[in-house]
Order: C-alpha cells, then structure tokens, then sequence
C-alpha cells in the first residue's frame, strides 16, 4: 500500500508534534460526526474509520481512512487515502486516491483533520452516482510503485460533487 | 484628613487585542507563544494581515515562506480568508 512513502517519511516537528497532540484531544472531546478515530500510539497515522450519511448512497456504509502527516504540517497538506475497498465514487480511484482540492493544491494551515473529515463526508454525501473516475484504470496503472497522492498534478473540473 | 502614601505596587496584566484566542496555525493560545518559544510577549509577537486575521508571526512567516519556495505556486493567502496575505501596514 504506502509502505514505501511510510518508510522515507521524517519524524514530526516541534510544531507538528504539539498541534496534532491538540487535535487528537479536541477530537476526543468533539469527534465530526460519522468519524471515528481508531486508537493507536502512532501520532503521524491516523486510522479513521467513516459511516456514510443517512440519506445518502453510502448509507451505513464503513469505509476508512488513513492520515499521514508529514514533518512539517501544518504547513503541508497531511496524506489522506481510503484503504481497500476504497468507496465508489467519480472522485475516488480505486486505490483509494481521493480527488480533492483541499488536500493538495488548496490547503491551509488553518485546517485540520477534522475539517478534512468533514469535506469528504460531504463530497460523498452529494455523490448522485456509485461509479468510478473516467480516468481511473490509467491513474491506478500510474501509481502502481506505491506513488503518494500528493505527487499527483490533480487537475481539479468538477465542483458538482 | 491628609493621606500620605507610603508604598505603592501596582501590577498590570497585558493580553493581545486579537479577535481569536488561538492561532489558526499552531493552534496555540495567543496569550501564549508558538511552539518553537519560550516566552510569550516581544519574543513571539502577533501580527495581523491586511484582511485582519491574526497570527503568531513566527507561523505566518513559515506559511508564506512555504508557499514562496514552491516554484509554481500563487501568491502566498491568508490561512483563514485565502485572501492574498499581506502584513498590516
């Protein structure tokens, strides 16, 4: 999966270390809901586990998520993929590569992990079809080596989902 | 009756004038510093943009300089407005 991208990743910074400390404690006390946080001590993964909406077409449906955030966050973008299976949605590969401003080109420091939980919950929940990107046997064929999301050049054209 | 004043303490107590209580970068109280210090008050001093969001100017400075050094990228923002950051004159 990202073992490769795991293994060359450097340790968190100062700055780092201590937000997502206070992330992790505000999540606690305030999870977004449909989230839930899987308990590990490995600061710099996260293991999210997400229920679709009710009223949506993923419905009770698990899917999850893993966060990795990297030495300088906030100041870069944390790594956010679905593991397999991965949801069927027009902007998620099936290798769990998510099409989403906000996690490359458009991120800001002032956003956190749950913020980004909240953005994929709701580019799931307006989802009108269960099918996969147009693109998406080339894409996965692309990153086969293990390749980051982040190192993509996402080209972002539809705002309807 | 006359009053002679003897001794005299006084004691102030200094917050900053920022709208927010924390830092949307670091996350760390305003009246505290940002991760990377010690002491809060001249040493970590606050700073606001010209769309008047506040932020420990330590972390604007690493955000702005994050973004400058990426070749392709736009105009540095503001972490709150995404308006194009620019320091309060």
């Amino acid at each position: 999966m990202t073992s490769s991208s795991a293994a060359s990743r450097k340790a968190l910074s100062k700055i780092a270390c201590s937000r997502l400390q206070k992330e992790l404690v505000e999540w606690e006390v305030n999870p977004p809901t449909g989230f839930k946080h899987k308990v590990t001590d490995n600061l710099q993964r996260w293991i999210i586990e997400v229920v679709g909406a009710p009223g949506t077409l993923y419905e009770s449906e698990k899917y999850q998520l893993q966060v990795d955030f990297p030495e300088h966050y906030p100041m870069e973008a944390p790594q956010v993929i679905f593991l397999h299976p991965a949801p069927l949605h027009p902007h998620i590969y099936s290798n769990g590569h998510i099409c989403l401003d906000i996690l490359y080109d458009s991120w800001s420091p002032a956003m956190t992990v749950s913020s980004v939980c909240i953005s994929i919950l709701s580019m799931l929940s307006s989802s009108t079809a269960k099918q996969r990107p147009a693109d998406n046997d080339r894409y996965v064929k692309n990153c086969r080596n293990g390749r980051s999301p982040k190192e993509t050049r996402w080209w972002f054209h539809d705002d309807k989902v | 009756m006359k009053v002679k004043i003897l001794q005299w303490h006084a004691v102030a107590s200094w917050t900053w004038d920022a709208q927010d209580e924390t830092c949307g970068i670091c996350r760390m109280a305003f009246d505290g510093c940002c991760p990377d210090c010690k002491f809060p008050g001249d040493d970590c001093p606050l700073v606001w943009g010209a769309c008047n969001h506040s932020f420990h100017l330590h972390c604007i400075l690493k955000w702005v300089n994050s973004q400058n050094s990426q070749a392709s990228q736009q105009q540095p923002q503001c972490p709150m407005c995404r308006r194009e950051w620019q320091f309060k004159a």
